[in-house]
């Protein structure tokens, strides 16, 4: 009897130890992402890049060719057509960012001008509920906001600059690497923890390649319909605009809204009719609709079977804690807590019944 | 010098006997040398002391294991024991080495352990899993077709095996029941 109760002794400090590593190498990843500068946003970009060439990867490696070869290969795929379309688009994209860089605070005043044009109405009728001025309010906003763009471009552009050139290479890393990491962190897994950790390991997997995939797609979705819309409407930096809805359509809810309002501000300050700037809204509107009648129910919600009042938390918190990588990241990290709770619930209690 | 040798020979045999376990397994037999080593990437090496449980019954599974080196307990709770407040399990049988166990759960969803297994003695096991089948079948699925077919092939032997004792047991309960009626 005391050799069986020596040996479950063992046996369960043996089960802490491994748990303790377990935790202490995904604490120290983790740290490690929150801590150093632009890792995060790489190692999260590198993710939807690794997502994304995964089954072309796959696909390679069942036609015979060995990991390695069958990683390299979408990668210098990807080189050769990012150079050709950078030598396609580039300039078309810098003019038209350099002549709306230099547009800008004409736009800004054009705008300001038209505030104040309207502002004794304006303010007639806010003040009635709230008391400020809207026309001070909005010029020092728009004032604020524009002189913030300007000078952070720098900043922007440096940051983007390490993260473009940090993400390919782990992504690279991740697809011909990443299986035999997960292999090597689950081998330290505690006995009775195994099977759960690898089946949610590859659950949320799954679930995270469904998402990116998703999210990508409305992107795309958004970009072209935006692009095309422009286009058919004559109205300026169609292509930059496009680009810029669709990046920012990933951000949950306020994404549209900002991916909207540069095409606004300017259509407000060429002193657009009434008519361009109804289209204008019509077509960002339209590609709202879109997403929402066809990616997001037939896609994104087979994906993250999360409720809708949970999503809107998630995406609060997200957003208070983190800021706009927040809210981006924020409903996969939800539904990877509510995955990983269900599966713990099963495994622990529910099992017994 | 010696020493570094040692080692290397050690991990050669390590790797040569987790193969021709492997290799020896129904599930993967027919399989070339190749993606027998691509199997063996695939695979998690689980050791386990002596005592100490590989899964409980109505645990949920994802796979099953296979036996390099030891002995397995495979038991089942035992309800009239239950009801007698004696909540024990009852061992139905020893696995040793090369022997498999728990290949329903890769074919089940969300499957339940029908019975409990525990190391008799130290022991070394392969567990293949739900997801590693599905690696397989995404990235070689020549490989993964042949490791499913042969799975459907012990399946379908477990299957026949279960309906032979079915119509054995309802043999003997017609026997008794006989017996029973001519007693009287």
């Amino acid at each position: 009897m005391n050799l069986e109760i020596m040996r479950q002794k063992i046996i369960r400090r043996e089960r802490r130890v491994r748990l303790l590593a377990v935790t202490l190498i995904l604490a120290f990843t983790l740290t490690v992402l929150l801590v150093i500068p632009s890792m995060l946003s790489s190692f999260l970009i590198a993710f939807v890049i690794t997502f994304i060439f995964k089954p072309i990867v796959n696909l390679l490696e069942r036609r015979g060719l060995n990991r390695t070869t069958a990683v390299l290969i979408p990668f210098l795929f990807s080189i050769i057509l990012v150079a050709a379309l950078s030598s396609a688009f580039l300039p078309r994209l810098s003019e038209q960012m350099t002549t709306l860089q230099t547009e800008i605070p004409v736009y800004v005043s054009n705008v300001t001008e038209l505030t104040k044009k309207n502002s004794v109405k304006l303010n007639n009728a806010v003040s009635q509920y709230y008391k400020i001025n809207v026309f001070e309010e909005a010029t020092a906003w728009l004032q604020r906001s524009s002189t913030q763009f300007v000078s952070n471009v720098p900043n922007i552009l440096s940051t983007a600059l390490s993260t473009l050139i940090l993400a390919p290479f782990f992504a690279f890393f991740m697809l011909k690497d990443g299986r035999t990491f997960i292999h090597q962190l689950l081998s330290v897994v505690p006995n009775n923890l195994f099977e759960l950790s690898l089946n949610l390991q590859f659950q949320i997997n799954q679930q995270l390649g469904g998402f990116v995939r998703a999210r990508i797609l409305e992107s795309a979705l958004v970009g072209i319909i935006v692009w095309v819309g422009l286009l058919l409407l004559g109205f300026p930096y169609a292509l930059f605009l496009a680009i810029f809805a669709g990046v920012t359509n990933i951000i949950p809810y306020i994404g549209p809204v900002i991916g909207a309002a540069p095409a606004i501000i300017i259509a407000l300050g060429n002193q657009n009719s009434g008519f361009v700037i109804a289209v204008l809204a019509a077509i960002y509107i339209l590609a709202q609709v879109l997403d929402m009648l066809l990616v997001i129910p037939l896609v994104v919600a087979k994906i993250v079977d999360l409720h809708p009042v949970t999503v809107v938390l998630a995406i609060i918190i997200g957003g208070q804690v983190m800021g706009i990588l927040g809210m981006i990241i924020s409903i996969p990290v939800a539904s990877i807590i509510k995955l990983t709770f269900i599966e713990f619930y099963h495994h622990v209690v529910d099992f017994r019944g | 010098m010696n020493f570094l040798w040692e080692n290397i020979f050690k991990r050669f045999e390590k790797e040569q006997s987790i193969l021709s376990v492997l290799s020896k397994n129904i599930l993967f037999k027919n399989l070339t040398k190749k993606e027998l080593r691509f199997i063996e990437k695939i695979v998690h090496i689980r050791k386990y002391r002596a005592r100490e449980v590989i899964f409980r019954q109505n645990e949920n599974g994802v796979g099953m294991y296979i036996i390099v080196k030891g002995k397995v307990d495979i038991s089942v709770i035992d309800d009239v024991l239950m009801e007698r407040a004696q909540e024990k399990d009852v061992v139905i049988t020893r696995l040793e080495a090369g022997d498999f166990f728990g290949e329903l759960s890769l074919v089940e969803d969300s499957g339940r352990r029908s019975a409990t297994s525990v190391a008799a003695e130290d022991t070394v096991l392969i567990g293949f899993f739900k997801p590693d089948l599905l690696e397989i079948l995404e990235r070689s699925p020549t490989t993964g077709v042949k490791v499913v077919f042969r799975l459907a092939e012990v399946l379908g032997r477990r299957l026949k095996e279960t309906t032979d004792k079915i119509t054995q047991l309802k043999k003997e309960i017609r026997l008794v029941s006989e017996l029973q009626g001519f007693h009287k």
